[in-house]
């Protein structure tokens, strides 16, 4: 069951791009931002995504499990860690496995770096950075109960599908309550690219 | 940001096998990896008993006043032996090793570019120009305990063992003979400056490492990056135990050269204790990294050779960016396969594509209302 973790509401999102700029302080890898903020159907719409990593609990962690050099650990907290830096060989396994897209690589200096939760902060009880400078409420940090005390009734998965794979995951996202019974669907297997229907 | 082309291809059939994937090695139990690990460690370790005996002359150039440091080394071989074995035992870790060691016996390889391993040796283990590429600073403090260390280890271990002897026929100087294994290498005199640099080799070792050390040390104190997330075990034992080991060891000279031998007893239990720990906390802690490294080169070279294939990158199905070679995603997708990690046809596309693809699927079919 989820602690205290990032909730996710897309539709909340505006695309202003303040936690991409906040989390360019997080004390863990200043002076660049782990958060990815996409626009989905850019052109046709004003939809953004803001993708935190999701600390995947089950599996635990694909990136993880994924690395040649036992170098992305998992806290007993479940918080996935960015990669261990004096064990990251720059192999990349863990950006192209990442069924979320999260990991990012500098391959002249062979190492990858990824969202920890502000583990600095959140250790602490501070929120994370995106959290805490997000205008809208689209990245919540907190209980489920604490979210649920600001927005009644709202419904929450922290499931998601990759074609038979369910993966499990320590961060949520906000669902309609008609939506919450099922996975949220990944993206995979990939039924539409654009509009056009690839199936 | 550019909308990436309408000409994705459609994904294959979930249970479609990756095309050249490597085929699933047998898994393995927990409990057969373990005795393999056993095995190997033990095997290594009777190996380096055996090596010490022969190289010695069946112990007759043993210093027996070294034996803990050389009883050190054969734990130190077992516990090495023992976790790499384990490491390489991991689906991630043991098709990269594979892969590398494949690459590595190549002769074809080989013949194309016989200068790209030891340039990678040189740059990745030597040289880690990639820590330059994290700091400057990072990059001159490690390559002064990189070098300390490895003049410490190429002085020290040979000698525990008893394959290094200086001798002198005269009983005390100054001209000296250097042998390994009983043959000589080089006489010289102690009074030389070469005398002295052969004296004075761990000390030397000794000041490169306590200002490798001690910028590390300081870093973990006042670096704010460093300190998220760092564990006194794992990341600041280690520096203190070099630190005491090249402090105790200068101060071994110091007793010698200005208090006449004062203290050097104690100061020698204290170096030999601090020396022992360290040997035998390596497989165990953040000095495994060590033995971890050349896996770098590994990678590289299975990276460099198959690109040499001539063969395009794989691109991402959705947006054609590259990803990286073929062999390299097949590589990824057996991993995964490995590990029941049966999304691996996710492989094939790139990180953006992936985030906007399940950023489309929530918009179609969670919440329309976010569009």
């Amino acid at each position: 069951m989820m602690g205290r973790t990032i909730f996710i509401d897309p539709g909340r999102c505006i695309g202003c791009q303040a936690c991409v700029s906040a989390c360019r302080e997080c004390d863990s890898h200043r002076g660049k931002s782990m958060i990815h903020l996409d626009y989905p159907d850019e052109g046709h719409s004003v939809a953004s995504l803001p993708t935190v990593c999701m600390h995947c609990e089950d599996p635990v962690a694909p990136c993880a499990e994924v690395c040649p050099a036992d170098a992305i650990l998992v806290t007993a907290d479940g918080v996935v860690q960015q990669a261990d830096t004096t064990r990251c060989i720059g192999c990349a396994n863990c950006v192209n496995a990442c069924p979320f897209g999260v990991p990012k690589i500098d391959l002249q200096a062979k190492l990858q770096m990824k969202c920890n939760l502000c583990y600095d902060r959140t250790a602490y009880g501070l929120a994370p950075m995106c959290a805490t400078v997000c205008p809208t409420g689209a990245l919540f940090y907190g209980t489920l109960d604490e979210l649920r005390a600001e927005r009644p009734g709202v419904q929450v998965a922290d499931s998601f599908t990759f074609g038979d794979v369910v993966v499990h995951t320590g961060v949520a996202m906000v669902v309609p309550a008609d939506k919450v019974q099922w996975p949220v669907p990944g993206g995979l297997p990939v039924v539409e690219i654009n509009g056009r229907d690839v199936r | 940001m550019t909308e990436p082309p309408q000409t994705a291809e459609p994904t294959p059939a979930p249970d479609s096998p990756a095309q050249g994937a490597v085929q699933a090695p047998a898994p393995q139990t927990p409990a057969a990896v373990r005795r393999r690990a056993v095995l190997a460690g033990t095997a290594v370790s009777a190996l380096l008993i055996l090596a010490i005996v022969l190289g010695s002359r069946l112990l007759r150039d043993f210093d027996s006043a070294l034996l803990p440091y050389a009883v050190a080394t054969v734990f130190l071989a077992f516990g090495v032996a023992h976790r790499y074995t384990v490491w390489v035992s991991a689906p991630g870790a043991r098709r990269l090793f594979r892969q590398g060691w494949r690459s590595f016996f190549s002769a074809a390889n080989f013949r194309k570019a016989p200068t790209a391993l030891p340039k990678m040796i040189a740059t990745y283990l030597g040289f880690q120009k990639f820590l330059g590429a994290r700091s400057h600073a990072r990059w001159a403090a490690h390559q002064l305990l990189f070098w300390g260390c490895v003049l410490a280890a190429l002085i020290t271990f040979p000698l525990t063992w008893g394959w290094f002897t200086f001798t002198s026929d005269t009983g005390d100087g100054p001209g000296y003979e250097m042998r390994i294994w009983g043959f000589k290498i080089l006489g010289f005199d102690a009074l030389s400056v070469l005398g002295w640099l052969m004296f004075h080799g761990l000390d030397i070792a000794a000041v490169l490492v306590i200002a490798g050390a001690s910028y590390f040390l300081w870093r973990r104190m006042k670096d704010r990056g460093a300190i998220t997330g760092q564990r006194f075990a794992y990341d600041l034992i280690p520096l203190i135990a070099l630190i005491v080991i090249s402090v105790t060891g200068l101060l071994l000279t110091f007793s010698s050269i200005f208090l006449h031998g004062g203290g050097y007893e104690f100061l020698a239990i204290l170096h030999m204790v601090s020396v022992v720990f360290t040997l035998i906390y390596i497989p165990f802690g953040k000095f495994f990294h060590i033995v971890q490294r050349p896996a770098a080169v590994g990678m590289q070279l299975f990276k460099y050779t198959s690109r040499r294939k001539d063969e395009e990158l794989r691109t991402c199905r959705r947006c054609h960016e590259p990803i990286d070679t073929p062999d390299y995603v097949e590589n990824l997708r057996g991993t995964m396969k490995d590990l029941k990690l049966d999304f691996d046809e996710w492989a094939e596309y790139c990180p953006r594509c992936k985030r906007v693809l399940r950023g489309n699927a929530y918009l179609t079919h969670v919440k329309k209302g976010f569009k």
